[in-house]
């Protein structure tokens, strides 16, 4: 759905930072946002650190560069990183190309998934919380 | 360019491998020569497929291509002359197969020649024809001019080595040509036809090559002569002397000069300077040969023989050969090089004779050479501002094709013909050789958009 | 006849004396990645030679190649004639921006240094967990690419120096500003007297720093000059480094990775080797090394201009460590180790260091 002139679908789990949780069950999907990506600009380099690695909520576990921004990944729940989006390493302008589906970025296996509820889902959050960030972030 | 056309190369290419920026277009005007012209677009293909559309699309609208390596040439042979689509080889990189037990590998155009010599040294296998400019240039690009190096006194040229090709016609069908076999005789032989056709017939997109085994002794040594006429027979009598060096290699005074302008190599201000390298499977074998050449080169009253015992001090005798592309525009802003090559038996008369001309319109000439098959490299100086200048540097050049034509030579051993000899074609061939070389030309590209306007083949 | 530009004016005759052999593409990084003639030093100097000869002006369509240079010298060191075309570059880098044609991350950076204290406009620092502007025998000064964008590496370096009990303070430095003479305007003075001031209020008789640019522009740049004045020595890491016994050793396969900054431009290659081979008895070469080491691609402000291109050249560079097989590639140089890590493939299982770094971690027990 669009909100406030962003692309953010209304299925997503979405964390502070701009990345979003998709639920597949036994996984989740993991990603970064539209507004991020825009206001990124064209992303150069995606870590994708080695499967296996314990994840914990809130900490980071990854950075990921555009030409001119350096951003930190954090966990949006406990867990374990169980996939990583190869494709990223040499194609890492799929993020911008297609955030929600080519330009995945890790796959988590979750310790609990209840933790998706301290994520940010309905369009009322979503929508505070883009017109905070568009104040912040995006010059005129 | 007719816009058709430029969205139709997209499409085979797609836009990064397509430009139509003024950098690209600048930068494609040039070679190493002193010719120049814009291209109006360049794409680089990235496999044959590619290449046969767009020749394909260039022969429905007429559309000349000139297809570019390295862009290397030093006789324009890359400059597309009459505007149209350069056809940058380079992303064609890639040696698809390397056979030792077949003796052969098989490469895109695109490679260059020293990543392919890296590639065999694990083996113990070299390519032998060795071009100076084998750090830049490509496999595509030896071919196409058939090119010849500083190895050729023993192991010949680049047409030596190939076995066969894959070659893209004007229309846009691909012709197979050749063998892997070491040997093959079945049909005409299309292969050498393609060989220093400069791209005038057909752009090649594979090669197979054949490779040599690696003989590991080398001997080498330097001599100075106070006589150039006496350089050129010890040079002409080490040729016939039993033996065969794999590098004859010669500087004149002028190149002697340069050097001790441009380097703190200190060399005694002689007449010219010889370096002469031979190598075998064994050490006895290279010793044997290199004792003969310093034989011969005594009986031509050689002095200060210099003879290395180590790689390092073989190196330290290349120096000064080696060192002398970087000393030439210290002398001089510009220079033409050419590569009249004569019969070994004439050396004497042609070096004697190009003093002469250098004398007769006042342009320094500095002359060296791979002068073991022939092959002069006169480097004639020049400033470049003064008119009258350039026309006497003219007159000196067109001299020399003349002299060298006229000791029955050619115009050019290894360089090609490209745009800086396409006027004295005629001299060299009749009539009937020129007519019957523009019907092949007619016959492989009846549109004439292949590498248009080079070897003197327009009518 | 007056010269239009000044590059026509300073290096006119060097221009011109490019005899375009084209053998500078064996070494240039930008055309080895590329495959593009107008990105080598030749294809450079025949744009400026029609400049000269009034077939085209400078303009917003020389940028790509003008400013997609990362100033390594390999051309220069490999140039039959001698054409320095790093430095004919930084001039016309100049003229362009006198006419308004920059590109616009180096525009950008040129602003941002005006109102931030370092090329990244980041606004908070990496505390480092220690204290800054004490008193001290050496300030260690970090640079911009150590402080925001390889900050592990930074801390491993900084507990190094602990663990050697170097009296030593961190300031609230500010971008050297070195790189803005790359990119066609110059260091910026603000910054410069910030550093300068706190410098020598630390009372430090010698800088350390762990960016050979940094190390270069403190050391050869007039607006720097009263540090010399002052008798502050500046030094790079390896220098202070260099003799050192660490009583560590790793029999990993190590190999050594010249910044161009190091190397070619200081000539420094010994140094860090006599470090590196102390420490890692199994030392390899790459292919090309010293004068003849390939540019990892991040340099001349190409890795914020042109990062795709930038990690492209990395990733060659790394082909040379897979080819000798190495577990380890050291360098000395945030720069180069951030640009190449960036590149590093996953299938690729071998780990870059600075050299301080890595001893740090082998003291440690970690790596």
């Amino acid at each position: 759905m669009e909100i406030r002139g962003y692309n953010m679908p209304e299925d997503l789990y979405y964390e502070q930072n701009h990345f979003w949780v998709r639920d597949e069950g036994d996984v989740l999907v993991m990603g970064m946002d539209d507004f991020a990506q825009i206001l990124a600009g064209e992303i150069v380099y995606v870590q994708l650190p080695e499967e296996g690695k314990i994840l914990k909520a809130g900490k980071r576990f990854a950075k990921m560069e555009s030409g001119k921004w350096l951003g930190k990944v954090y966990a949006p729940v406990n867990g374990e990183l169980v996939a990583v989006n190869e494709e990223l390493e040499t194609n890492p302008g799929l993020i911008n190309d297609d955030c929600y589906g080519k330009g995945w970025m890790y796959k988590i296996k979750p310790e609990d998934k209840g933790e998706l509820d301290n994520l940010m889902h309905t369009h009322e959050e979503l929508d505070t919380w883009l017109a905070e960030d568009i104040e912040k972030y995006v010059k005129e | 360019m007719d816009e058709t056309v430029k969205k139709a190369l997209l499409d085979i290419v797609r836009e990064e491998n397509f430009s139509d920026s003024l950098i690209d277009l600048i930068s494609d005007s040039y070679d190493a020569s002193e010719h120049k012209h814009r291209p109006d677009v360049a794409v680089w293909p990235q496999n044959t497929e590619q290449v046969s559309a767009i020749l394909k699309l260039a022969n429905e609208y007429k559309v000349p291509v000139t297809p570019r390596g390295a862009g290397t040439s030093l006789s324009g042979t890359t400059v597309p002359v009459q505007g149209g689509i350069v056809l940058d080889m380079l992303r064609m990189d890639k040696i698809l197969e390397i056979r030792v037990e077949d003796r052969l590998v098989v490469v895109e155009p695109g490679v260059v020649y020293d990543q392919l010599e890296k590639a065999l040294d694990s083996y113990g296998f070299f390519f032998p024809p060795d071009p100076a400019s084998g750090v830049v240039s490509t496999l595509g690009g030896n071919v196409a001019v058939n090119a010849g190096g500083l190895k050729g006194v023993k192991y010949g040229t680049t047409k030596d080595y190939v076995l066969g090709l894959e070659v893209v016609l004007a229309n846009g069908s691909v012709l197979r040509t050749g063998s892997r076999c070491m040997k093959c005789v079945s049909g005409y032989d299309l292969t050498k036809l393609f060989v220093g056709s400069e791209g005038t017939l057909g752009v090649i997109t594979e090669i197979t090559l054949k490779v040599n085994p690696k003989p590991p002794a080398i001997a080498t040594c330097t001599a100075y002569f106070d006589d150039m006429a006496d350089a050129g027979s010890a040079i002409s009598e080490t040729m016939r002397s039993g033996i065969l060096p794999r590098t004859l290699e010669f500087l004149d005074d002028q190149c002697i000069v340069a050097l001790n302008q441009g380097t703190d190599l200190n060399l005694p201000e002689v007449a010219a300077m010889v370096l002469a390298e031979t190598d075998g499977f064994t050490q006895e074998g290279a010793d044997y040969e290199m004792d003969k050449v310093i034989e011969v080169f005594e009986r031509n009253n050689a002095r200060g023989i210099t003879r290395a015992y180590s790689p390092e001090e073989a190196e330290h005798l290349w120096t000064a050969r080696k060192s002398f592309g970087g000393v030439i525009t210290r002398l001089k802003n510009n220079f033409i090089v050419d590569d009249t090559t004569v019969p070994i038996s004439k050396l004497p008369e042609m070096l004697t004779g190009v003093k002469a001309i250098s004398k007769r319109y006042n342009v320094p000439i500095a002359t060296m050479g791979h002068l073991g098959d022939g092959n002069l490299h006169p480097n004639i100086l020049y400033d470049g501002i003064d008119p009258e200048e350039i026309a006497r540097v003219r007159k000196a050049t067109a001299d020399i094709f003349k002299l060298g034509l006229e000791l029955g030579g050619t115009l050019t051993g290894e360089h090609g013909i490209g745009l800086a000899k396409a006027e004295f074609m005629p001299l060299e061939h009749d009539e009937v050789a020129m007519e019957v070389m523009r019907s092949i030309k007619r016959l492989f590209d009846p549109n004439n958009i292949l590498n248009p306007g080079k070897m003197g083949l327009e009518v | 006849m007056e010269a239009k530009y000044n590059f026509a004016d300073r290096f006119g005759d060097q221009v011109l004396r490019c005899s375009k052999c084209g053998l500078c593409q064996a070494v240039c990084p930008v055309f080895g990645a590329m495959l593009r003639p107008s990105y080598s030093a030749r294809g450079k100097m025949l744009i400026l030679k029609e400049v000269m000869d009034g077939t085209i002006e400078l303009s917003d369509e020389l940028i790509e190649t003008l400013f997609q240079c990362t100033i390594c010298k390999s051309c220069f060191e490999n140039c039959p004639s001698g054409v320095d075309v790093p430095e004919i570059i930084r001039q016309t880098r100049r003229d362009m921006v006198q006419i308004g044609s920059c590109h616009p991350a180096f525009e950008g950076m040129n602003e941002v240094l005006k109102n931030h204290t370092n090329i990244y406009a980041e606004d908070e620092p990496e505390d480092f967990e220690r204290e800054r502007n004490k008193k001290a025998k050496y300030v260690y000064f970090i640079g911009c690419v150590g402080s925001y964008r390889e900050d592990e590496a930074t801390m491993s370096t900084l507990d190094l120096l602990d663990r050697l009990k170097v009296d030593y303070t961190l300031i609230d430095e500010v971008c050297c500003s070195g790189v803005l003479e790359d990119l066609g305007y110059q260091i910026n003075e603000r910054l410069a007297r910030k550093n300068i001031d706190l410098i020598l209020a630390t009372g430090a008789k010698a800088v350390i720093t762990g960016c050979p640019y940094c190390s270069r522009t403190f050391n050869s740049k007039p607006q720097y000059a009263e540090l010399n004045d002052k008798g502050i020595k500046i030094i790079h890491v390896t220098q202070f480094l260099k003799g050192m016994d660490f009583g560590v050793k790793t029999d990993k396969l190590v190999t050594y990775h010249d910044p161009c900054d190091l190397g070619r431009h200081c000539g420094i290659y010994e140094e860090p080797r006599e470090i590196v081979r102390k420490i890692a008895p199994r030392f390899v070469e790459l292919r090309h090394n010293r004068v003849d080491a390939l540019c990892c691609g991040a340099g001349g402000g190409v890795r914020g201009a042109y990062p795709k291109n930038s990690i492209a050249m990395a990733r060659r560079r790394l082909q040379e460590v897979e080819e000798v097989g190495a577990d380890v590639v050291l360098t000395e140089c945030n720069s180069c180790v951030h640009n190449l890590s960036n590149a590093k493939l996953r299938k690729q299982k071998f780990r870059i260091y600075n050299i301080s770094q890595f001893i740090n971690e082998l003291m440690e027990g970690t790596e």
